[in-house]
């Protein structure tokens, strides 16, 4: 998606409970939107780019999940316009820490280094670094382009299915039962 | 712009509005309800997911320093997407005093005023305590947490009838097993004539006249028409209605909204309009199960874990609870650290990691509701945007440290290792503590002796303006140390009761 054309209107109504709040910070939105080079936009570099960071803030996600980076781009989550820049943000911090700018080409270490960088910014920065944290962590935990899939890495199934009564409960609930206060569940 | 005539304006759909629609229509009223989200087939529109845009169709959120206010705009309201936890206020909620030594309470209201309407709203919502067998993991590990510790815990009472325990209550139940408002109210309110408009939002309310000359009339024939409501609808239009009776129930935060953006031209609504909102006083805590506790399940079971310990109460004006936290609300909401995890960084990488890896069945959580004073408030600003606020004073902070102090004292006492959960806004960005966030705000047009303490009377009139009603959770003055969600319906109950015998409306014939 664009962002040339954005005033800062369009861009402040657009941020939502994902992003909320980001371009209200010190750095200029002027920078957000167009100081950083337009190679960024392009999609497989910089897929590869956002693909090492959802790795870096979640260092064991499936490397082959298709969606592992999707969520920055998702318009409904109000990254998008920000994707470019934060792109070229971790990329020009990896540099400066390594002197290799191709962020996804860094160790574990190095791009943990280099995120933390971006956390001890000025505030608007940091806040692009701690929104890009949550997109990474919601949508990856969360499943969220696939109701069926969930996360293996955190044992979620995603949406519901019957494993028996004993899945969801155990069968000797007088071991876990406390003395109960009321007769029926509601205090007097 | 159209017009159109209707004996009531029901504004909402929730709790505080669907018994006086279905009471009234049954009575032979012409009913509408407006409803500003968008229309709920239960068996066709819920969904277990965890996508963000299907959740922010509907729950929608108010946020300020320190708080966070979470409500549902869809037909039906919070119902549809609440745990179903359908307990009575304690007594002694409804002797509360305020600051000035006040009661928060009008004369009248109180537990037993409530009781034959909390029995009534229990049957409609065919409210059970959940059996023994039925208690989820989560659940069990919380009672014998407080059992281990010599604590009493009671099995919760719920909404629901034939519970698989899928563990998506707030995303809907799919299964129809959730007694929301799509499965009585609603329906038997359109059997009985009622008219609901989803995408409808009311902007304000207009007096046709002065409604106070109107206050004698208690032949419902001779009533006349004493209100207009402009409304938007969701595709562009525009619409009026004018009504004998306008019952407020768009939920706290709709039911300030309306009326603030109708104060010029309800010119002695009360200045308490948007103020005295009582939030619950929710604090939440986590730990690590120590070894030999069996495992708990975040993702798995009823949303409200099936258990409550009214312990401390007495002691503390706090009710505790275990809950259960999707993916979605932990990622998307709060920042976790494990207490004492020297590694940098914390609440993502390699530690965060670790910790999500054991969140489904090694992590508790559990949550305090309290008695914490009406001290929030909504404000409508020029640019017809709502804020909140919250003024945190000494005995909130304190409140707050108190409570956090004795839900880790539990968990430590049990062996459990202290989870620290930072609540975090849309950017990710912490929120500076103590921060309250909940779906429990009550109070914004509360319920009052005297319009110099609050916006209606004990009847839901609101003060000056006969024939103009609140009847949601806007009304209730007070936190309840328990789920709201019961407590709204039985006072609209009351509220609705009060209107038929007012008007000489006759008697309701369902329940």
């Amino acid at each position: 998606m664009s962002v040339q054309g954005l005033t800062r209107r369009d861009v402040l109504r657009r941020l939502g409970v994902l992003t909320a709040g980001l371009a209200s910070a010190c750095t200029p939105l002027r920078i957000v939107l167009h100081d950083y080079p337009s190679a960024f936009d392009e999609r497989d570099p910089a897929e590869r780019v956002l693909r090492a960071f959802v790795l870096t803030v979640i260092p064991e996600a499936e490397v082959s999940d298709p969606n592992l980076a999707r969520a920055f781009g998702d318009p409904d989550l109000h990254y998008a316009p920000y994707r470019g820049f934060f792109i070229s943000d971790l990329c020009r911090r990896a540099e400066a820490r390594t002197g290799e700018a191709a962020f996804e080409r860094l160790s574990l270490a190095q791009r943990t280094a280099v995120v933390q960088d971006g956390l001890r910014a000025d505030s608007t920065t940091a806040r692009l670094y701690t929104g890009a944290i949550l997109v990474a962590q919601a949508s990856y935990y969360a499943g969220i382009y696939d109701d069926k899939r969930g996360c293996a890495l955190i044992d979620f199934d995603g949406a519901y299915q019957f494993r028996g009564i004993e899945a969801i409960t155990y069968p000797d609930p007088e071991r876990f039962l406390s003395r109960p206060a009321t007769p029926d569940g509601n205090w007097v | 712009m159209s017009v159109i005539h209707t004996d009531v304006l029901v504004i909402g759909t929730g709790f505080g509005a669907a018994a006086p629609a279905l009471r009234l229509a049954e009575a032979g009223a012409r009913v509408v309800m407006l409803e500003k989200g968008p229309y709920i087939n239960p068996f066709k529109d819920f969904r277990q997911t965890q996508d963000p845009r299907y959740i922010l169709r509907y729950i929608k959120g108010l946020s300020g320093d320190h708080l966070n206010f979470t409500y549902a705009e869809g037909l039906g309201g919070g119902s549809g997407f609440y745990e179903m936890v359908s307990l009575r206020a304690p007594s002694l909620v409804f002797e509360q005093r305020d600051e000035d030594g006040c009661p928060l309470w009008p004369s009248g209201v109180d537990r037993s005023a409530l009781d034959p309407y909390y029995d009534i709203a229990e049957r409609m919502l065919k409210v059970e305590q959940i059996g023994e067998h039925e208690v989820p993991k989560s659940g069990l590990v919380f009672s014998m947490l407080m059992k281990n510790l010599g604590y009493s815990c009671d099995r919760a009472r719920y909404a629901v009838q034939h519970c698989i325990g899928s563990g998506f209550c707030t995303t809907g139940c799919i299964y129809g097993n959730k007694q929301s408002l799509h499965l009585n109210y609603l329906p038997q309110a359109v059997a009985a004539g009622a008219k609901v408009e989803c995408g409808t939002e009311a902007l304000s309310i207009h007096p046709l006249g002065d409604p106070r000359s109107t206050e004698r009339h208690r032949n419902w024939l001779h009533v006349p028409e004493r209100y207009e409501v402009l409304a938007r609808r969701s595709n562009g239009g525009t619409a009026r209605y004018r009504a004998k009776l306008v019952v407020l129930g768009g939920g706290t935060v709709g039911t300030a909204r309306v009326l603030l953006a109708s104060r010029p031209y309800l010119g002695l609504l009360s200045d308490h309009v948007g103020r005295h909102i009582a939030m619950n006083g929710s604090v939440k805590a986590a730990g690590i199960l120590p070894e030999g506790v069996p495992d708990g399940d975040m993702f798995t079971g009823r949303s409200h874990c099936g258990m409550i310990s009214y312990q401390f109460l007495e002691s503390h004006g706090v009710t505790i609870s275990s809950a259960r936290a999707m993916p979605i609300n932990v990622a998307g909401t709060t920042h976790l650290r494990l207490a004492g995890d020297p590694r940098d960084p914390s609440y993502w990488g390699q530690a965060n990691v670790d910790l999500m890896k054991i969140f489904r069945r090694r992590v508790i959580a559990i949550y305090s509701l309290g008695l914490t004073p009406p001290a929030a408030t909504i404000e409508l600003g020029d640019d017809g945007r709502l804020s909140a606020s919250l003024d945190l004073g000494s005995g909130l902070r304190r409140y707050h440290e108190t409570t956090e102090a004795l839900l880790h004292n539990i968990l430590g006492q049990n062996g459990c290792r202290i989870v620290n959960v930072n609540f975090i806004d849309g950017s990710g960005r912490e929120f500076s503590d103590p921060y309250f966030s909940t779906a429990h705000q009550v109070g914004s047009c509360r319920m009052a002796d005297s319009p110099e303490r609050g916006v209606a009377d004990a009847s839901g009139e609101v003060f000056d303006h006969p024939g103009l009603y609140v009847s949601d959770g806007a009304a209730i003055p007070s936190s309840l140390a328990v789920n709201t969600s019961l407590t709204i319906l039985a006072n609209a109950e009351r509220i609705a009761a009060g209107i038929l015998q007012r008007y000489n409306l006759g008697v309701p014939t369902s329940s």
